[in-house]
């Protein structure tokens, strides 16, 4: 019952500054704050509780409860607690103490209610725009409810350029991005650079925003929605309709029959697969060792083919709906699965046996990009770069999830910090999912693999997700809402805390170091803009596209 | 008189030209090689024949800073490309060795490594400007040791003529010719770098500062330049050829001419192989590699003017 000693002991310290709290089973609590108690009570939770944050998530209550809602979420890792703190804001010009002073992870995401929610960050340092593009008029917040889906703001200015800090004194700035070859998606660091050595860099991103949540919250329907989180993402869409649909299931009371967990599992476990491998070949490229890509790449393949047998598709599986998964892995399937892993083991041995003997790699990447235990608190910094730290956190063990709880494997960890760290944590990790699918496949018992969804689900409930993706915790913050869908979903993906801690990992390095540097936190630029790649043959981009382009006032062609 | 110098012009002729058929082959093998060690296929061997061509044919388009010295650069960087390819033996004698000596082979490679300056000052991109001051990094702490090779060679021949430094000239003493070996170690770890293959590729680098002098070229101009580059592989590797493994190139004409392209193809592979098995040095420690073999260099030279 950690969960309610932890309301107790809130209660205790800050009394009546608790409106009310709710316990939703053994790990989720809710505490509902005055705003004023937000920020000592975030600092309370994160410095001497020791919890890590997670995400910040605004919301237009206004319909609803007539306020606006900000909403904390920490994870208590060693206790498998989820712990969301949230605060109404009153709806007359919005405003609310920033956290970031003290909890400075909380930058980003605090900025991003600033420009999609409009509610004020008191005492934010750096209370510069993040999220909505440089003409965007002043004002104007597209999460607002009052804001239609497909509206197009007034006053949209093309010719306003955003303003950039002044780089230090004796730095040449060096744009990386928005467009490099090892950037495989829009992203703009600014580098100040001196010599060769850079001293800082200011980033601009959220280039490929196309308002998911918005849609989610305005147009799609409840199993709509998986499909659409799994295209959030071009590597682990699996990871991203999981945690939705845990999310919802989590804040509604459904039920998962094991087989579905077991199958969740599988698909989530061959998407790390995958992953990893494709992150090692990157690292490779991105380092002129081209033969270590095509070889992680060719060995690779064969895990895309068997993600394609089981689900119809290599990437978009389609899989997961709320409630359970779409299909079942049969007889034939877990024959093949099992010989792929075989091969998969023996030839990834081989790599990795052949990279760990590598001096040549070695020098690139060892002291190279160091994220330390105190940069991964600071940031937030999750999965593989944490663990790489000497951080031992891991969704999988710490909140298990699906068939997590009846798996054994192991958290891989490393001292360094650095990229050689982050690679050897990668490439070891693929042996401990290779592991994992094993054991699924011999523990998996027959049965029904999705539970039908009878009533409509209840409303105004708040459900908290996180899935260990292959880049680190996904997490997905949900109330339910009418019409069969959602109020408001946040999506947290790795990426977003990840990419925070870059500007740190990548001063006083030399620039060379900068592409590998940032390649190693395996960044993932769509899921941190939620960019939605919708396929412009089909006919969905007539259902939505020119609605959304005039929203975030992106040109055609 | 007349007709000697009929002769050497044919002969020149003969060495540029064949250094132009052979050099788009020699990097199709490379490529081939290169596919076969990460499990592809790689294409046609004909494959950068067809490349130059296509780019050749394409539009020629004015871009950068200043269009007219990136022109000038890819123009220059061939020409002082076969240039030097006159001045090298090719499998017979130097066409030329009367008309240079070896400083003049020194001062046309270096040429070679201004070109690249020229184009990357020209295109005056960021990246570009990275790109120079990485080349003139690495030619700085590599040239002298081409240098000293050679003078090496010069010096124990007590003779600067072209043909007598250019024949293996560094082994050329009685006794066990330490310095040459010396040198010879120096330049196979350094070859790599003469040759501008991963792990030295730091002043292109395409993933890192996007091919850097190169990145505004485009077109014929671009086919230039890649075509001089895939001829400065062919000349250092019979540079290096004539100066460190002489060995069979006196036999009559076909059979000296025969040994001597076997060895350059070998030659060729073991970079191939280099270049697929490493990744890139970042420049300074390319630099302090050089460095380390520049200290060597100098103990070779050392070596050579006690007549050792």
């Amino acid at each position: 019952m950690i969960a309610r000693e932890r309301l107790n002991q809130f209660r205790e310290k800050f009394g009546d500054a608790i409106e009310r709290a709710d316990l939703t089973g053994e790990t989720r609590v809710f505490i509902f704050v005055r705003p004023s108690a937000l920020k000592p009570i975030c600092q309370h939770v994160s410095q001497e509780l020791g919890a890590r944050y997670v995400i910040s998530i605004g919301a237009d209550d206004r319909p609803y409860s007539g306020k606006f809602l900000i909403a904390h979420d920490f994870a208590f890792d060693r206790v498998d607690l989820l712990c969301s703190v949230l605060a109404y804001v009153p709806p007359q010009n919005p405003t609310v103490e920033s956290i970031s002073g003290v909890v400075p992870a909380a930058n980003w995401a605090e900025r991003e209610i600033m420009d999609m929610v409009g509610i004020k960050m008191l005492g934010h340092p750096y209370p510069k725009r993040l999220v909505v593009p440089d003409g965007w008029p002043d004002g104007v917040y597209p999460l607002r409810k009052d804001f239609a889906w497909n509206q197009a703001p007034q006053g949209f200015d093309d010719e306003r350029e955003f303003k950039f800090d002044d780089p230090p004194e004796g730095c040449v700035v060096v744009p990386f991005g928005p467009f490099h070859p090892t950037l495989d998606e829009p992203a703009h660091f600014r580098l100040y650079v001196e010599g060769e050595m850079v001293r800082g860099c200011e980033y601009r991103g959220f280039m490929v925003h196309r308002g998911i949540e918005k849609l989610a919250e305005s147009v799609l329907s409840y199993n709509d929605i998986p499909v659409m989180a799994e295209r959030i993402c071009g590597i682990c869409g699996c990871v991203h309709s999981v945690t939705y649909a845990q999310a919802v299931e989590s804040a509604t009371g459904l039920e998962v029959p094991p087989r579905a967990q077991y199958i969740r599992t599988i698909m989530l476990e061959i998407e790390r697969l995958h992953s990893h491998l494709l992150w090692v070949g990157l690292a490779g490229h991105v380092l002129g060792f081209d033969t270590l890509f095509m070889q992680a790449f060719r060995i690779r393949e064969r895990i895309m083919w068997m993600a394609e047998k089981i689900t119809g598709n290599r990437k978009t599986y389609g899989l997961c709906v709320v409630g359970g998964v779409r299909r079942d892995i049969t007889p034939e399937l877990k024959d093949e699965l099992v010989d792929v892993l075989d091969t998969l083991q023996t030839e990834w041995r081989a790599v990795v046996g052949a990279v760990l003997k590598d001096r040549n790699i070695q020098k690139r990447t060892s002291g190279v990009g160091i994220a330390d235990a105190a940069l991964v608190k600071q940031a937030g910094l999750i999965g593989p770069m944490a663990r790489a730290a000497g951080v031992e956190i891991d969704c999988r063990r710490d909140h298990p999830y699906a068939a997590y709880n009846k798996i054994e494997f192991e958290v891989v960890t490393e001292r360094g910090g650095d990229v050689w760290s982050r690679l050897l944590v990668r490439a070891k990790e693929v042996f401990q999912s290779i592991r994992i699918i094993r054991q699924c496949l011999e523990k998996m018992e027959r049965g029904p693999i999705e539970e039908k969804i009878a009533d409509l689900l209840p409303v105004g409930r708040i459900g908290l997700s996180s899935v260990e993706a292959p880049r680190g915790e996904c997490h997905h913050f949900i109330i339910t809402g009418e019409n069969n869908r959602p109020r408001r979903w946040r999506v947290r993906a790795p990426t977003y805390q990840n990419l925070q801690g870059v500007p740190m990992m990548i001063k006083d390095q030399s620039l060379s170091d900068m592409t590998i540097a940032l390649a190693s936190i395996d960044p993932c630029f769509s899921c941190t803009d939620r960019l939605e790649t919708i396929d412009l043959i089909s006919g969905v981009k007539r259902v939505w596209s020119p609605g959304i382009e005039n929203l975030i006032g992106c040109k055609k062609g | 008189m007349a007709r000697d110098v009929l002769w050497m012009f044919l002969k020149c002729f003969g060495n540029a030209a064949i250094v132009l058929l052979v050099a788009p082959l020699c990097h199709g093998v490379m490529r081939r090689i290169t596919a076969r060690i990460q499990s592809r296929q790689g294409p046609p061997l004909l494959q950068p024949y067809m490349d130059l061509l296509k780019l050749l044919g394409k539009e020629d388009i004015e871009s950068g800073e200043s269009p007219v010295m990136q022109r000038l650069a890819a123009y220059l960087a061939m020409s002082s490309a076969l240039v030097v390819a006159c001045l090298v033996p090719m499998g017979v004698a130097s066409p030329m060795s009367r008309a240079a000596d070896v400083i003049v082979l020194i001062y046309l490679l270096a040429l070679c490594g201004i070109c690249t300056l020229f184009a990357g000052l020209a295109a005056g991109s960021t990246y570009s400007l990275i790109g120079i001051s990485r080349e003139m990094m690495t030619m700085i702490a590599l040239e002298p040791l081409l240098v000293i090779a050679l003078v090496i060679g010069a010096i124990h021949m007590r003779s600067f003529q072209l043909d007598r430094v250019l024949g293996g000239s560094v082994y050329a003493i009685g006794g066990v010719p330490w310095s040459g070996l010396i040198i010879l170690v120096v330049m196979i770890f350094a070859f790599q770098a003469f040759v501008q293959r991963v792990p030295f590729d730091t002043a292109e680098a395409e993933t890192e500062i996007m091919e850097g002098p190169l990145m505004e070229y485009s077109g014929p101009k671009l086919a230039l330049f890649k075509y001089a580059q895939m001829c400065r592989l062919v000349i250092h590797c019979a540079l290096f050829v004539s100066l460190f493994v002489p060995f069979g190139s006196t036999l009559p004409f076909p059979f000296g001419w025969l040994v001597f392209w076997m060895k350059i193809f070998v030659l060729i592979l073991a970079v191939t192989l280099v270049a697929a098995t490493h990744a890139r040095y970042r420049i300074d420690q390319a630099i302090r590699y050089f460095a380390a073999m520049m200290v060597v260099a100098f103990g070779a030279l050392v070596l050579a003017s006690f007549g050792m």
